[in-house]
């Protein structure tokens, strides 16, 4: 029987995306009533997400300019299998402003926001200017894009070191350098400006004022096409290590008891989605200096890999609210003191990466369980015999741990990752285990600096242990006498 | 039975079986050492045992953890080493690369090559961008000295353990 019949029309649904997110949004179109359409490439033959889809359609090429990003081909499938919308995730095509333009033309739907929203908010520039307007506060800094080094140098100089060279087109944490004086910011334009090109397609950098310590909050939008707006309360994202994070908690210990400021937040990012006439999913990412001022960072117009964390203290789904959302149908929220949040949630990003020098390590996954306690989610796309190539982000998974209070959360975080047993691939997970097992950590009493200061890669013991490389040839014997 | 284990750095463990008895038909204990110096260290036994499709091991046959099942993996991971597993034979012809050889560590494309062949070099500058996982990674002299060949071009596509350059 098809679930939609009572609730509307079918559709036809694309996602144009890999790994975890792509299972996720799978599941959401599966759960809905919508078909499922997945895509795989030439790289990913076996890609795990395709598990979760209804039909599977291949785009041929091995680079994601040729897949992923190339969207004239995209078009065409979009046309040859009558989709009717088509959900990005996150990266990827996911704030391409062109591209949701694209689509709109043809009547296709977007599941993200309107193109015009993704064009201005894409843009730090534009977005900075419009949440100033809106009496949202920023950060010191350039309005524009600078036109070369000697600008940059200029403008740093006004405002005062340590400034941040960023892409106007970045995101994710990509395309963003400190620089502590003159010489960094000579040495580090060019690089910058050069990985932003080939990231985003845009080498125009901004210059702006570094916060010391700082803590990165984000607030969870989500708006219909009627004008509502709501927001999920925050997150914190503030363990993170070359400007991308590794581990995200909802809610912010730092805001902690402070409801007041907690509102304050979470109503100005509605005010700055209000001012865009925001009608999706969406995050509005804040830095928030020791004083507990905040300013208006960046506001991603699209679903963030840390979703679920709000997921779980507020029992609600995102992705299912984006999509409805998108297909213009009715979220069923009858206003914002409805939104409750009980507990905290914790993530852990998995990735493919060495824990010492949190470098990424591609290889291959040769073994592959879980053991779990209660209150564990783990969104990822790993199997027994994954290849995980140098073609695309090194995350694998996400852990994420739900506890009545914070304490209850870490303890289930330590819990499963001692029983999250990935085989024949580095992965970060005993840095993980390094920092869930640190008292900083613990008490939540840290801001952006933490790995920098704490340097937890620096307290993973690497020295061999006999004993679990003994348990591990064990089990090899024993699957060769056929156990 | 002998079981080579030699990591990225051509650093080797030597693990011995040197005892297996089958208990019954559900666990099996093994008896390990390490060899260093031709003389057996670190022995201890290793209870395994079948429990709903996965395998559990103890040291003592009382108290039990789960271990991932792996389909005879040809590397096994000790926090930041894989090893590849040699069962029986150690491999010939792995020397480890001298410190003027730029290896590449992992897959990835070359951006820019910052240096000539011909040019002095320090230690710590810059020779190569190299683009994996979508990040850009400085590879830098590990030595004073000249740069003798290249043996690579910016836009090149490498694979892991290829040599890219080499400085003396």
């Amino acid at each position: 029987m098809n679930i939609r019949l009572k609730n509307g029309k079918q559709r036809r649904v694309l996602i144009i995306n890999r790994g975890e997110i792509a299972s996720r949004i799978a599941r959401a179109c599966r759960e809905l009533g919508h078909v499922a359409v997945g895509v795989w490439t030439d790289n990913e033959p076996n890609a795990a997400h395709l598990e979760f889809c209804d039909e599977w359609i291949h785009l041929d090429g091995k680079t994601n300019a040729e897949t992923y990003l190339n969207v004239e081909k995209i078009l065409k499938v979009i046309e040859e299998n009558k989709i009717d919308g088509v959900h990005p995730g996150y990266g990827f095509l996911s704030e391409n402003g062109a591209f949701a333009k694209a689509l709109t033309d043809k009547g296709v739907t977007f599941i993200g926001p309107h193109p015009e929203a993704i064009r201005v908010m894409g843009d730090k520039a534009t977005s900075k200017a419009l949440a100033k307007e809106a009496g949202v506060p920023v950060v010191p800094g350039t309005a524009k894009a600078v036109v070369d080094v000697k600008e940059a140098l200029e403008v740093a100089k006004d405002i005062g070191y340590p400034v941040l060279l960023k892409a106007v087109a970045g995101g994710g944490g990509r395309g963003m350098r400190a620089c502590n004086n003159e010489q960094e910011v000579k040495d580090q334009f060019e690089a910058v400006g050069r990985e932003s090109l080939a990231a985003f397609g845009n080498g125009d950098l901004l210059v702006e004022k570094l916060i010391v310590n700082p803590h990165h909050i984000e607030v969870q939008i989500l708006a219909d096409k009627s004008g509502n707006v709501y927001h999920f309360f925050e997150r914190e994202c503030s363990i993170q290590r070359r400007h991308q994070k590794i581990i995200e908690e909802a809610p912010s210990p730092f805001i902690g008891d402070d409801e007041a400021l907690r509102k304050n937040i979470c109503e100005t990012a509605v005010k700055l989605a209000k001012a865009v006439d925001y009608d999706s999913a969406g995050t509005v990412e804040f830095i928030m200096g020791e004083d507990k001022s905040f300013y208006f960072l960046e506001m991603n117009t699209r679903i963030q890999v840390e979703h679920p964390i709000t997921e779980e203290i507020t029992g609600m789904d995102l992705i299912v609210c984006m999509i409805q959302s998108a297909f213009g149908e009715d979220l069923q929220i009858p206003n914002q003191e409805w939104i409750t949040r009980t507990g905290h949630a914790i993530e852990c990003r998995i990735c493919a990466e060495d824990p010492i020098t949190m470098l990424p390590s591609p290889g291959s996954v040769t073994g592959f369980e879980t053991n779990f306690p209660q209150g564990i989610r783990f969104d990822h796309c790993l199997y027994r015999g994954l290849e995980v190539t140098p073609d695309f982000d090194p995350m694998v998974g996400k852990l994420i741990a739900k506890g009545l209070v914070r304490d209850v959360a870490i303890r289930k975080m330590r819990t499963a990752l001692d029983g999250l047993y990935i085989e024949g691939l580095k992965t970060n997970i005993p840095l993980h285990k390094v920092i869930f097992d640190d008292n900083v950590f613990k008490e939540g009493v840290y801001s952006t600096s933490y790995i920098g200061d704490f340097k937890p890669q620096e307290k993973v013991s690497t020295e061999l242990d006999y004993l679990s490389l003994y348990k591990k040839l064990a089990t090899v014997e024993a699957r060769r006498m056929g156990l | 039975m002998r079981t080579y284990l030699i990591d990225a750095n051509k650093d080797e463990v030597i693990v011995d079986l040197t005892k297996t008895i089958v208990h019954n038909s559900d666990l099996v204990e093994f008896e390990f050492s390490t060899c260093v110096d031709n003389s057996l260290v670190n022995k201890e036994n290793i209870f395994v045992r079948r429990l709903a499709n996965n395998y559990f091991s103890s040291l003592d046959g009382k108290s039990w953890r789960k271990l991932a099942r792996q389909n005879l993996p040809k590397k096994i991971l000790n926090v930041d080493r894989v090893f590849d597993l040699y069962r029986g034979y150690k491999p010939s012809g792995l020397s480890a690369g001298s410190e003027g050889e730029l290896l590449t560590q992992m897959p990835g494309k070359i951006v820019k090559i910052a240096v000539k062949k011909g040019e002095e070099v320090k230690k710590g500058q810059t020779l190569i961008i190299l683009e994996a996982m979508k990040m850009e990674n400085e590879i830098k002299s590990g030595m004073d000295g000249v740069v003798k060949e290249i043996h690579v071009k910016e836009g090149d596509a490498l694979d892991s353990g290829v040599l890219m350059m080499e400085v003396e």
